[in-house]
């Protein structure tokens, strides 16, 4: 086992017409929950692809569990996508049978279980789901699993403050303690009580990737001060929000 | 893990099929017992078995456009759109998800084929249990006439069956490297893929040619020594160098689409 869950090496990603990764640097540990915390664009969703295989980097390397991106590394991620990626003929029961045959670490009861606790009935079909139901069975299948590390990409984003203490809480409470959480958003205040270390993304590059006690201490103030204070600027620079 | 995939992609297959395939043969059936009706001169029959034919020759050609569609669809969406967040963040190689896309195209293929020969057998007046007999008899006296052994005839069916589905592969293959190609741009991918379509066509036509003029001579001897066959023999050959062909022409498309989806990933 590899002391670094996950390495990444002057890790850069260009587009035809723009750059959304530069140079970026970043080492992961075990057993934390980091927020990956920067606007709109600030290429948080880019390095989440290339970590779970879904883009190749133009340059740069990325190791997970010492592992290159690839069958093996793809068994230990549980990624949660900022969109809906089922077929809407399935059944939640159907999707689950997917996850036990493909990933090891799945556990179905805790599945059918979080259903329960979560008022979604598994063997309805996705079609007849509303959306906030289809995005209760995603995070369902993601945090029944026993994951080494859970790439969630906004999953706060786009629901009503009382869905999201909901969504944060069936995180915390599911989540493999021994794996690392790495959760990207721009909504700080409301995971920052949660967050053991934070990694700030500006233009695609690492401003700042520390503990948010540290931060706490350094700065006197909260992660979410500090985050408006770098990004205000940001703005004022003519950046996009 | 392949198995596992060929499983959920044949699953997919049967949930797309699964009104359409029996569809056509109940609309054979009914077919069957209006078919008369169009030489009565009632004219209720006449429409009744109108009626019947055409609904049938609908669901018949909207068969093979599902397949066309379940082809694509699979393969752009499933692969290449929102489902592909799934699909290649499962723990499986690239080559396995084309191949399996791939083995259940052709199995559709395949199957809605079956489906309308059945159909039509269905349609056809009860004696066709008698009138295939004679088909076979038939048969079965070109072979003499020809003089060509029932062994050979059996030969050649499977040749050509193999030869069908190399084909089907050969040109859905064609089609996946042509959708990968058009996923590389950021914008207006379907047109893309078209233009990718078009151009693989183009690049080919043209590797032909300049592959027919060079006079490369032991390429040539082995031609004229394939074509100087004769006979029941020669015809095997002319089948295999089909076979052979087709089977390359696939392999190559297989991994200019299995390299894009490694290499060069870019889901929107």
């Amino acid at each position: 086992m590899n002391e670094q869950l996950v390495t990444c090496t002057a890790l850069t990603k260009r587009y035809s017409s723009k750059t959304a990764l530069t140079g970026v640097n970043l080492e992961l540990g075990r057993g934390r929950i980091v927020g990956l915390l920067g606007p709109n664009g600030s290429g948080k969703t880019t390095l989440i692809k290339i970590l779970c295989g879904l883009l190749q980097p133009t340059e740069g390397a990325v190791l997970v569990d010492g592992s290159p991106v690839g069958p093996y590394t793809k068994s230990i991620i549980s990624y949660l996508p900022d969109r809906m990626y089922f077929a809407d003929w399935m059944k939640a029961t159907d999707l689950f049978d997917l996850f036990a045959d493909f990933y090891a670490d799945f556990d179905r009861t805790k599945a059918l279980n979080m259903c329960a606790s979560l008022g979604v009935t598994p063997s309805d079909r996705i079609k007849s789901m509303s959306k906030g139901t289809k995005e209760k069975v995603q995070l369902v299948m993601v945090m029944a699993r026993k994951a080494q590390l859970y790439l969630l990409d906004e999953p706060i984003a786009g629901v009503d403050p009382a869905a999201r203490d909901f969504i944060l809480n069936t995180i915390l409470t599911n989540y493999n303690e021994e794996g690392t959480v790495l959760l990207s958003t721009h909504l700080i205040s409301d995971i920052e009580t949660v967050l053991d270390e934070v990694v700030f993304l500006k233009d695609g590059s690492v401003t700042l990737h520390d503990g948010v006690d540290s931060i706490r201490e350094r700065e006197g103030k909260s992660v979410d001060a500090l985050f408006r204070e770098i990004f205000r600027a940001h703005n004022m620079e003519g950046g996009a929000f | 893990m392949f198995g596992r995939l060929v499983k959920y992609d044949f699953r997919s297959m049967f949930k797309q099929f699964g009104f359409i395939w029996p569809a056509a043969l109940l609309l054979a059936l009914v077919n069957h017992f209006t078919l008369s009706g169009l030489d009565s001169t009632s004219t209720v029959g006449e429409t009744t078995a109108g009626m019947a034919m055409l609904v049938y020759v609908a669901i018949l050609m909207a068969m093979f456009v599902i397949t066309m569609i379940f082809v694509i669809q699979r393969f752009f969406k499933g692969l290449l759109g929102d489902e592909g967040y799934l699909m290649h963040t499962l723990p499986v190689k690239p080559w396995q998800l084309i191949s399996s896309k791939l083995l259940s195209a052709v199995a559709a293929t395949l199957l809605s084929i079956v489906v309308a020969i059945l159909s039509i057998l269905l349609i056809a007046p009860f004696q066709w249990v008698h009138e295939l007999g004679d088909l076979f008899r038939g048969l079965g006296y070109l072979f003499t006439h020809w003089n060509i052994q029932a062994t050979h005839g059996v030969f050649f069916l499977l040749e050509l069956l193999l030869l069908i589905c190399v084909g089907m592969a050969q040109g859905y293959l064609q089609l996946y490297l042509a959708m990968a190609i058009g996923h590389l741009f950021n914008r207006n991918r379907v047109a893309m893929s078209v233009a990718a379509y078009i151009a693989i066509n183009a690049v080919m036509g043209t590797l032909l040619g300049v592959l027919g003029s060079i006079n490369f001579r032991p390429l040539r001897t082995a031609l004229d020594v394939m074509f100087s066959v004769e006979g029941i023999a020669g015809a095997h050959v002319a089948v295999w160098v089909a076979i052979v062909w087709t089977g390359l022409l696939s392999a190559l498309y297989f991994f200019c689409t299995e390299y894009i989806l490694r290499r060069r990933l870019n889901l929107e």
